[in-house]
């Protein structure tokens, strides 16, 4: 094929790769078209083509540039975001509050992060649901890129009664781990007027307890951090879990159940705090005992499942000296 | 996942056109919804740039009437083609119950196809399934630029690119025209059903 033929080829080709969108391949062939009509200065009006080619180029970059500048979850109509609600949100079967949250969840997921956040705040009514909410509150704002804005809603939430203790210790553990991978070296703040009661209500001793029960928390919370990567992947898919029953199959427990609150829960994490009384139970749990036999209570369902004690510490200070702080995965639900 | 309720002998699915970028799924949907408005049982919602590129997915929801006694509904949905827009692909993919790959038969593509298809391969791994049990149709698209003088890929070459392994049903198509539109899309609904059936037991 003669350098002619070849660039009128090229040409067309690029016609119509522009034509079907296919930007950089009809950029492509202008370049190729281009260095052989360079190559063959005895082409006719080569230079004027050329500068047509050019010109093509020009206008091909814009359009790249537009479509690369473009924001890949721009904000959409109010009925497109019903739509995305109502496509990937809850299931039928699941009640209100619940599809109310999947919902919302959609929303944030496919970068609607405004109507996420009301649809959110409104959650922070439902008791059942306020945690859940409240981390995902953080989590939109941590996408955002806003994190002083997520650091000013946990500040609120310490002064809102509304919040359980339980409750906060929860959303900061989430917010803190997320913080610290963002290099962010905000302090969050601590729930200090539920401490001063607690020292006006209790005797020297106790109140100086108080302090190390705050250090307990930093200590479990650090022994937690190796799993973050694998909750990462699974936590949205976890409901928050208030209490477990834990049946243990062999020895002489067998067939008992013992159930412990739920001290904090980080996606399949969970942690429980053992009296040191329940002697028949500790001596049976180690790090890496699989419980078989496991019953999780939520506000919104009670299921059976599997678990494996990830870590069992003996508390060396502060209200629970003694006693046994147990993590568990849960493996299934 | 596919819902069946059982009491209203009604059964809905979700089938998902994927590709890379431009390679015609929204014109597959698109003239589906032209051709077929009996089965078309709502308006096709397309979320686009202007550029013509989806940006999050068109949708369009269909009824196919009573099949052995149940009400069959499918959820059709494409993907965004481009790479940057990995997360909402993998969101619309989530509980798919059947694929149909739309390749894009131009040269030019051939490794756009395989990367996608890899992609496919990847997402619904992490969603527990496997790109070699869920029913899935291969598409070769855009066999009409074959009059334009453009160079186009053998379909031989395209069943051994992306199909020696899968050896998923395939259809040239030109879904601009139509051609290869509606096989596509039986072929899909047929194995998506067939393999509901045993999951479901919904036709008995």
């Amino acid at each position: 094929m003669g350098a002619a033929a070849q660039i009128k080829t090229l040409l067309r080709e690029a016609d119509l790769y522009q034509q079907q969108g296919l930007l950089n391949e009809a950029k492509e062939r202008y370049k190729k078209a281009t260095e052989i009509l360079r190559k063959n200065a005895g082409i006719t009006n080569s230079q004027e083509l050329i500068k047509s080619i050019v010109k093509k180029v020009v206008v091909l970059n814009q359009e790249i540039n537009k479509i690369n500048e473009a924001a890949t979850k721009p904000e959409v109509s109010d009925q497109k975001q019903d739509l995305i609600k109502n496509l990937f949100g809850g299931g039928k079967d699941e009640g209100d509050g619940q599809r109310a949250l999947e919902g919302a969840i959609a929303l944030a997921k496919f970068g609607q992060f405004e109507r996420a956040l009301a649809e959110f705040d409104r959650l922070l009514e439902d008791d059942g649901l306020r945690v859940a909410a409240a981390k995902n509150i953080v989590r939109c704002y941590i996408e955002l890129s806003d994190l002083d804005k997520a650091v000013e809603r946990f500040s609120a939430w310490v002064e809102d009664d509304a919040f359980k203790d339980i409750d906060l210790k929860k959303i900061r553990f989430f917010l803190e781990n997320r913080l610290r991978k963002l290099g962010h070296d905000g302090v969050l703040p601590e729930r200090t007027q539920v401490l001063e009661i607690e020292e006006i209500e209790v005797d020297d001793q106790a109140a100086g307890a108080g302090k190390a029960a705050s250090e307990f928390v930093d200590e479990v919370e650090a022994e937690s951090v190796d799993f973050e990567s694998e909750l990462e992947l699974h936590e949205e898919e976890f409901l928050d879990i208030n209490s477990v029953g834990i049946q243990l199959a062999p020895g002489n427990s067998k067939g008992q159940m013992f159930e412990f609150d739920v001290s904090f829960q980080t996606g399949n994490s969970i942690n429980l705090i053992i009296p040191n009384t329940e002697k028949t139970l500790l001596k049976e749990l180690k790090a890496g005992t699989k419980l078989q036999d496991m019953q999780f209570f939520s506000p919104i369902a009670i299921l059976n499942g599997s678990g494996v004690v990830t870590s069992k510490t003996r508390i060396k200070s502060g209200p629970k000296e003694g006693d046994f702080s147990l993590d568990i995965t849960i493996l299934t639900t | 996942m596919a819902t069946f309720n059982f009491k209203k002998r009604e059964i809905e699915c979700k089938i998902v056109y994927y590709g890379p970028g431009r390679c015609g799924k929204t014109t597959n949907l698109e003239h589906i919804f032209k051709t077929y408005k009996k089965q078309v049982s709502g308006e096709m919602v397309s979320i686009d740039t202007e550029g013509d590129r989806t940006l999050f997915f068109d949708f369009l929801p269909m009824g196919l009437g009573k099949i052995k006694g149940c009400d069959v509904k499918v959820q059709l949905y494409t993907v965004p083609g481009q790479v940057q827009y990995s997360s909402t692909r993998k969101l619309v993919l989530k509980e798919v119950d059947g694929v149909v790959f739309v390749a894009d038969s131009l040269e030019v593509r051939r490794e756009k196809n395989m990367l996608s298809l890899k992609d496919l391969h990847e997402n619904l791994k992490s969603y527990g399934s496997s790109i070699f049990k869920i029913p899935l149709v291969m598409q070769y698209n855009k066999r009409d630029l074959e009059e334009e003088g453009i160079p186009l890929m053998p379909i031989a070459q395209m069943e051994h690119d992306l199909n020696r392994q899968l050896k998923a049903p395939s259809h040239a198509a030109a879904a601009i025209s139509g051609m290869g539109v509606a096989k596509t899309v039986t072929d899909c609904l047929k194995l998506t059903l067939l393999h509901l059936q045993k999951e479901l037991n919904w036709a008995k």
